[in-house]
């Protein structure tokens, strides 16, 4: 017998800031929305950022990530969001139907509108002993620090001083481990110059020009060869030196998880500072396929802060879409949203992303 | 090495205490954490060796991504460690290569 | 080991230099890569190393990344046993 399919008005894929912010403004509109995510618990990156938040009132400033993670938990089950847990989305099929995969069955979910907020990924580094144990992402160690209480090991070197290097690095200082030092290819610092400070303060020195050469460890990595590069990124010769680690993160920047709208046939756009393949989506968030939105860093790498905003964003436009919202207040509402994500758009951070969102919204159409 | 006390997060609040068989060897975890956590503050990162090169890993994503933390999991292999949950009297073992199948403890546990 | 040995596709373990090899008979798609090196077609699925993999074939071929398409995305986005595709809510009950 065949099962009848489940529908809904709105499923939002992804629980992170994204994800529960675009429920939170779909389900107050009347919405019927449900809430899907992977893991066993929602809040994607937030719980795993223990330090304050940069901006304005807004925005949470001063408040750490956990903490608005909670509150936007509270805020959608407040506001009748059905939220689904360990449940895959393992296909995006025609007329916008969803494949879940939920433990040891499969369903079928039909619905009038989809939110994709699944977030980025790290990128990786391949160097010699770069398999060895011992070896993972920045955010692999954050994850087991923050979220699981156990360090990886005792002695880390940290590839990369972007943000996630820099805020990495103090997060595995705070649970006891040792960071030996910060090696970064550039010539400068990528991250915001008080995280920099910070590590710096307690004695991790960040290498300038510098890359990890290799990693070496006969089960498990015991030693790291970095070396001084030229602006070419070519090792300069007698520079080497050696490291006893146990521990080597890359926080080599991350890529959006776009597998869903790649599947669905959504327009694709090369942004290469936001990540590299952005699904092309128009002011209201929306992609090239109509009820299919985007949110979040699926969207291109920025901060929780934008991906709140575009989480409301794309929540309100689907809202006004169902007929939830009258044309007047999904205007009124959606303005005061991009009104907020122009504001955290600016200064030297936020220029080129201003710029690479122009960018995403001209390519409708000529891509 | 657990950290059980965080100048943030503050002192943990351990859970309850269960036992895993690790390639034999009884080990302490902690109810509903993941496999690889436990593993790791057990002093063990090696947690599988590969097809073809023989070669070892360990955690590397932590997220359920990138698959190479996967051991024999209840005589399943491919199961990752670092998203699948303790349980009490889990037999966890070194995954080499594929791994195989146990048919017969999957026959038995759907019949019981 | 040098630089042709670094394994690029960690869950097959193809390497850096069997890539760039594959390459050099003619390839320019991600999806024939995939196909003659096997990067890509592990338990993974190409989610560690296919950024690797574009950067090498956007190198060899003398292209920019915005010309290398990545390889075609196919449902399922997980590992999934049969047996679970096969069942339906109610068979869980």
């Amino acid at each position: 017998m065949v099962e009848p399919m489940n529908k809904v008005k709105v499923a939002v894929v992804g629980a992170g800031a994204a994800g529960i912010s675009a429920s939170i403004e779909a389900a107050r509109a009347g919405a019927k929305v449900v809430l899907i995510d992977e893991n066993e618990r929602p809040g994607g990156q937030l719980f795993k950022q223990i330090h304050k938040f940069f901006g304005s009132e807004a925005h949470r400033a001063g408040i750490r990530g956990i903490q608005i993670g909670t509150d936007l938990l509270e805020q959608a089950k407040e506001a009748g969001v059905q939220i689904r847990l360990n449940t895959v989305v393992y296909g995006l099929f025609a007329e916008k139907c969803l494949g879940l995969m939920c433990g040891d069955h499969t369903e079928e979910l039909q619905a009038d509108v989809i939110i994709l907020a699944t977030g980025a990924s790290e990128n990786t580094l391949a160097f010699p002993g770069w398999t060895l144990p011992g070896v993972m992402g920045a955010g692999a160690a954050q994850t087991l620090i923050n979220i699981h209480r156990t360090l990886p090991g005792d002695r880390v070197l940290m590839v990369g001083a972007g943000n996630v290097g820099l805020i990495v690095s103090y997060q595995l200082l705070q649970a006891g481990a040792e960071v030996v030092a910060s090696v970064e290819g550039l010539p400068y610092i990528g991250g915001y110059g008080v995280h920099a400070s910070k590590i710096r303060r307690a004695g991790v020195p960040i290498l300038l020009s510098h890359t990890v050469l290799r990693a070496e460890g006969h089960e498990s990595v015991e030693r790291a060869v970095i070396s001084q590069v030229d602006k070419n990124w070519v090792p300069l010769q007698g520079t080497e030196k050696t490291l006893e680690i146990d521990t080597l993160c890359l926080a080599v920047g991350l890529s959006p998880l776009a597998e869903l709208a790649w599947m669905a046939g959504c327009q694709f756009i090369h942004i290469s500072p936001m990540g590299g393949w952005i699904p092309v989506h128009d002011e209201n968030m929306q992609t090239t396929l109509p009820g299919i939105y985007v949110a979040g860093d699926l969207t291109g790498i920025e901060e929780a802060s934008t991906a709140m905003e575009e989480g409301r964003l794309a929540g309100l436009a689907a809202a006004e879409a169902l007929g939830c919202l009258s044309f007047e207040e999904g205007a009124m509402k959606k303005a005061e949203v991009r009104e907020r994500l122009e504001t955290l758009r600016i200064g030297s951070f936020g220029k080129g992303r201003s710029l690479a969102k122009k960018q995403i919204l001209e390519s409708r159409g000529t891509v | 090495m657990r950290v059980g006390d965080h100048p943030i997060l503050g002192k943990v609040e351990w859970g309850k205490k269960v036992t895993m068989i690790v390639d034999g060897h009884p080990v302490e975890a902690l109810e509903g954490e993941p496999i690889a956590t436990a593993l790791l503050a057990a002093g063990r990162r090696v947690f599988r060796y590969t097809t073809k090169l023989n070669e070892p890993r360990g955690v590397f994503c932590a997220l359920g991504r990138c698959t190479d933390c996967v051991m024999v999991v209840d005589g399943q292999p491919n199961v990752r460690t670092c998203v699948t949950p303790v349980r009490d009297g889990m037999v966890i073992e070194t995954q080499v290569g594929l791994g195989q199948w146990c048919y017969s403890k999957k026959a038995d546990k759907k019949d019981g | 080991m040098t630089d042709k040995d670094v394994i690029i596709c960690r869950c097959e373990e193809v390497t850096r230099g069997e890539i760039e090899e594959a390459i050099r008979l003619g390839l320019t798609t991600m999806n024939e890569v995939k196909r003659l090196t096997r990067a890509g077609l592990g338990l993974c699925q190409g989610k560690t190393c296919s950024r690797l993999v574009s950067d090498i074939l956007a190198r060899e071929t003398n292209r920019p990344l915005q010309d290398v398409k990545p390889s075609t995305c196919r449902p399922p986005t997980r590992v999934m046993p049969i047996g679970v595709l096969a069942s339906l809510p109610s068979d869980s009950e």
